[in-house]
């Protein structure tokens, strides 16, 4: 299909450690994933902690070399990009990640780090740094007054918007969150989902959205991924996935997931 | 139901270099034997604070005034050598993060023994006989065994089981859990919290389940107390907090919260 902005295929990441005796373990992080990411679609990919998700993201996001498989994007292989291609597809591919204030550059303004990927890119920002931050601060709903202050002058939720704002600062095709709102509160939770909402529909890139709490998936993804043990076990639409789910693992982390008693919701929402 | 612990206007002050802070302010909260309590709250809400000042663990420099009662004998203004006693016999704890709660230097063996034989007096046979029941007790295979590894041999799950076993050693009549599954995925979770209902059932235990998540408490507590910077905001059963909130605060925070089963339009 032509409208496919991320091919995947046969994604294999090995980790080797050397144990006592200088004895070799191989450990299969991420094992034989193959998935595809459309052009202004959300896939999750979601799976309990050490399933290969994030090294997954990783790779993906050219952080990390595969040992085997290929990416593709925008009919490009780029799976051993280096140098000024590698550079092309940065501009495209961003990464929000789940602690802002680790992500976040403590001793630099709100300013310089929205800037830092265009710095990257050496492109200079029409209408030049200072109007340019504004913007992407107000889009992400933060005080664009607020631009020479530092990461630590802000709560975790509006750091979370100034790390969101980076990713937006090269107008990229591809947006990965890998765990960007499970820092959160839930009242912030929610507004930082309700901000990767509009966005996307504001400028119609990708997201991958990588987490473990499969409600907040259902909140922003068309399609989802459930990876276990480095395998992806199911992938389809949100709503069939999460509806009639065919693999028995997907069945156990839905059946494990704490409900509030839809009796006690029913009645709250009636009452209102 | 008699009443088990008693928390009436307790406050909690914290000296600032702007002047002090109180970051409980008159809570008030009882709980039963075989009852479970809620503690809701947003980060910075006090509820780990509230948790604190019941063990008497609180960081020094904190002041409190109100009242702590757990079995009709106060807590607050105990000396610290007396409420040594009090936490293990008594009121136990357990926090979110096993691995920095347990020693990595000594067996959890070991560690649940010197829990035991701190309050009471046995020969280490007898002590080793309890640590090997309460490890099968929070379903641990092969507890004579497993008894004998360190806590990073453990898996998380399995680390929080070992947790809840050392706390509940000497069969405290409080078990205090402070975001006890906060750190371990959902399937995990599960097992923890069936664990907890099925500790409480056969012991009666009281507990005060302390979380950010509002879904966990639903299926834990019957009676929930929801915190917002450090004030009471609601307190109540279960069902009328859920179905019925009286406060505007614990509505948004109700509406805040994903659901898997609803019906999403993107």
């Amino acid at each position: 299909m032509s409208d496919v902005l991320l091919r995947v295929r046969d994604l294999t990441k090995r980790f080797t450690t050397r144990g006592p005796y200088r004895r070799k373990n191989e450990f299969t992080a991420v094992d034989g994933v193959s998935f595809d990411v459309r052009l202004g679609e959300t896939l999750a990919v979601v799976g309990e902690s050490g399933c290969g998700k994030s090294t997954s993201a990783r790779i993906v996001a050219k952080l990390m070399e595969p040992t085997s498989g290929t990416l593709e994007f925008d009919g490009e292989d780029i799976t051993h990009a280096a140098g000024a291609r590698l550079a092309r597809y940065r501009a495209k591919v961003q990464v929000v990640f789940q602690d802002p204030f680790s992500s976040l550059n403590p001793r630099h303004t709100v300013e310089r780090i929205l800037m830092a990927p265009l710095d990257y890119q050496g492109i200079a920002p029409k209408g030049g740094r200072r109007a340019y931050t504004r913007e992407l601060m107000e889009r992400v709903g933060l005080n664009p007054d607020h631009a020479h202050r530092y990461p630590a002058q802000f709560s975790g939720g509006q750091a979370q918007r100034i790390g969101i704002a980076r990713a937006l600062a090269v107008d990229p095709k591809l947006v990965i969150c890998d765990e960007a709102v499970s820092a959160l509160d839930v009242s912030v939770q929610a507004q930082i989902i309700e901000l990767l909402r509009r966005l996307q529909r504001e400028s119609g890139f990708s997201y991958i959205f990588i987490a473990h709490d499969l409600a907040v998936v259902r909140q922003l993804a068309q399609r989802v991924a459930v990876m276990n043990k480095g395998k992806i076990v199911e992938q389809g639409p949100c709503e069939e996935v999460f509806k009639a789910p065919g693999d028995p693992y997907t069945k156990t982390l839905l059946a494990a997931i704490p409900r509030i008693n839809p009796e006690w919701d029913r009645r709250r929402r009636a009452a209102r | 139901m008699s009443e088990l612990l008693v928390v009436e206007d307790l406050t909690v002050t914290f000296p600032t270099t702007r002047g002090p802070v109180d970051v409980v302010k008159d809570v008030s909260f009882t709980v039963g034997r075989n009852e479970t309590v809620g503690i809701v709250g947003e980060s910075g809400s006090g509820k780990s604070m509230t948790s604190l000042a019941v063990m008497g663990l609180l960081p020094p420099g904190a002041t409190t005034r109100g009242s702590i009662r757990l079995d009709g004998v106060e807590l607050l203004g105990r000396p610290d050598r007396e409420m040594r006693r009090v936490r293990g016999e008594q009121a136990s704890m357990i926090f979110q993060d096993p691995l920095s709660s347990l020693n990595p230097y000594y067996t959890v063996g070991l560690q649940i023994e010197e829990m035991y034989r701190a309050h009471r007096r046995c020969s280490r046979k007898e002590a080793r006989r309890v640590v090997v029941e309460a490890l099968t007790q929070v379903g641990i295979p092969e507890p004579e065994r497993r008894a004998g590894y360190y806590p990073h041999q453990f898996s998380g799950g399995q680390r929080q089981r070992v947790m809840i076993a050392m706390a509940l050693v000497c069969s405290p009549a409080l078990l205090i859990a402070d975001e006890p599954t906060t750190a371990l995925d959902v399937t995990v979770q599960a097992q923890i919290l069936g664990l907890l209902a099925g500790l409480q059932r056969e012991t009666g235990t009281g507990m005060v389940f302390v979380t950010h998540d509002l879904a966990v408490i639903s299926s834990i507590a019957t009676r929930v107390l929801v915190m917002c910077r450090g004030e009471q905001v609601e307190y109540g059963d279960a069902e009328q907090v859920f179905a019925a909130p009286r406060h505007d605060y614990t509505r948004m925070l109700l509406e805040s919260i994903p659901r898997i089963d609803d019906e999403v339009v993107l």
